[in-house]
C-alpha cells in the first residue's frame, strides 16, 4: 500500500482514520475459468452492440430515405389522347329521339361516330312512324297496278333500310 | 496480431484481477459479489471498441461505480425489509457500533467518494485520480481533505455511540 504522507498532511500517526484508510492489501485470486468466461462475455457483448448499432443505423437510414422518396416530384406523365370525348356522348341521347325522325339527313350531318351510334336506337321509331306515311303512298298504286309499286320502291330506297319492314306490314 | 492482443489481455488480467477483486472485497459483503464486480469491470473494458489508454484506472473507476450501485441496491432492499418487518433498528445499530470501511465511504457524497476510493484504496496518485475523474489536482486535494473531515466526524460519532 502506498503511503500518502506528502499528499495528506492531515493524517497524524495516531489518527484512527489513518488506520481505516490504509487497510492491508487484500488479494482475491480469480476462480478457475474466470478469464475465459470474461473474454467470452466481452466478445458476446461487443457482437450484440454491433448488431444493435447496425439495426439502429438501418432504421435511421430508412426513416430518412422513405420520406424523401415519397416527397420527391414524380416523373411527368405523358398526356394520353382520350379515346372519345366524354361529355357530349353522355347527355344528348334523350334529345335526338324527336329530331332523329327526319332520318338520313340528320345522320349525315352528325359530327361524331359515337353520336351516330347513340342516336341509332332513337331512330328505331322511324320505321314505325313511316308506315303511316308509306301506306298512303303505297295503297294508291296497289289498287291495281304493279308499276306503281315499282315506282314506290325507289322512294323507299331513299328513306333507308327500314323501309322494307313497313312495306311488309302494310301488305298484311 | 490477435495472439499478441490475447497475450496482453491475459497479462493484464493476471496482474490486476487479484488486487481489483481484493479491493472490491473490502467494499462489499462477500467474495462472490467482489468477483462479480471485478469480472464485470473487465468485461466492460474488453467489450469496448476503442482501446483504453489507462486500463487500471478504467477498471477501478468502473468497479467503484458498480460498488456504488451495489450499495444502493442493498440500501433499497434494507429499506424494504425494514418496512416489511418490525425488527427495524437492529441492522443500523450494529453498523453504527462497528463502522466498517464500506459504511464510512458510503456515508460520503458521491463527488468525494470516488477520489477516496481511488486514492486510498486503489493506491492511485492524485495526478492519476485527477486525470480519471476529469478534475484538477487541486480540486482532488480539496475533495480528499473534505472527505477526510467528514469521515473523521463520522468515526468520532460512531466511537462516542459505542462508549
Amino acid at each position: 500500500m502506498i503511503t500518502h504522507s506528502d499528499d495528506d498532511p492531515d493524517f497524524g500517526p495516531d489518527d484512527p482514520l489513518a488506520v481505516i484508510m490504509r487497510p492491508p492489501a487484500e488479494y482475491l485470486s480469480p476462480p478457475p475459468g474466470r478469464y475465459e468466461a470474461i473474454r467470452r462475455g466481452a466478445a458476446r457483448r461487443r457482437l450484440l452492440r454491433a448488431a444493435a448499432g447496425t439495426a439502429v443505423a438501418c432504421a435511421v437510414g430508412a426513416l430518412f430515405v422513405l420520406p424523401l422518396r415519397s416527397a420527391a416530384p414524380e416523373a411527368p406523365v405523358s398526356p394520353v389522347v382520350p379515346l372519345a370525348p366524354p361529355s357530349p356522348a353522355s347527355s344528348p341521347p334523350a334529345e335526338p329521339t324527336p329530331s332523329a325522325s327526319p332520318g338520313p339527313a340528320d345522320r349525315g350531318s352528325g359530327g361524331s361516330g359515337l353520336g351516330d351510334r347513340t342516336s341509332a336506337p332513337s331512330t328505331a321509331p322511324v320505321p314505325t312512324a313511316r308506315p303511316s306515311g308509306v301506306p298512303t303512298f303505297t295503297r294508291v298504286p296497289s289498287a291495281g297496278q304493279d308499276s306503281a309499286t315499282a315506282t314506290a320502291r325507289p322512294s323507299a330506297a331513299r328513306t333507308g333500310a327500314a323501309v322494307p319492314t313497313p312495306a311488309r306490314g302494310t301488305q298484311r | 496480431m490477435k495472439g499478441s492482443r490475447e497475450k496482453a489481455a491475459s497479462e493484464l488480467f493476471a496482474a490486476l484481477y487479484p488486487s481489483l477483486a481484493g479491493w472490491c472485497r473490502r467494499l462489499v459483503d462477500d467474495d462472490g459479489t467482489a468477483h462479480e464486480i471485478a469480472s464485470e469491470a473487465f468485461t466492460r473494458l474488453w467489450s469496448r471498441w476503442t482501446a483504453v489508454a489507462e486500463p487500471r484506472g478504467f477498471l477501478y473507476v468502473t468497479a467503484a461505480n458498480l460498488v456504488r450501485d451495489h450499495w444502493r441496491k442493498l440500501e433499497r432492499e434494507r429499506r424494504a425489509v425494514r418496512r416489511a418487518t418490525a425488527e427495524a433498528a437492529v441492522g443500523p445499530r450494529n453498523e453504527q457500533a462497528d463502522p466498517s470501511v464500506r459504511l464510512l465511504v458510503q456515508s460520503l457524497p458521491g463527488r468525494l467518494r470516488v477520489p477516496i476510493l481511488l486514492h486510498y484504496y486503489a493506491d492511485m496518485p492524485i495526478r492519476e485520480v485527477a486525470a480519471l475523474t476529469g478534475r484538477k489536482e487541486g480540486t482532488i486535494k480539496a475533495d480528499l481533505h473534505a472527505a477526510r473531515e467528514l469521515l473523521r466526524a463520522h468515526l468520532r460519532r460512531s466511537l462516542d455511540h459505542t462508549l
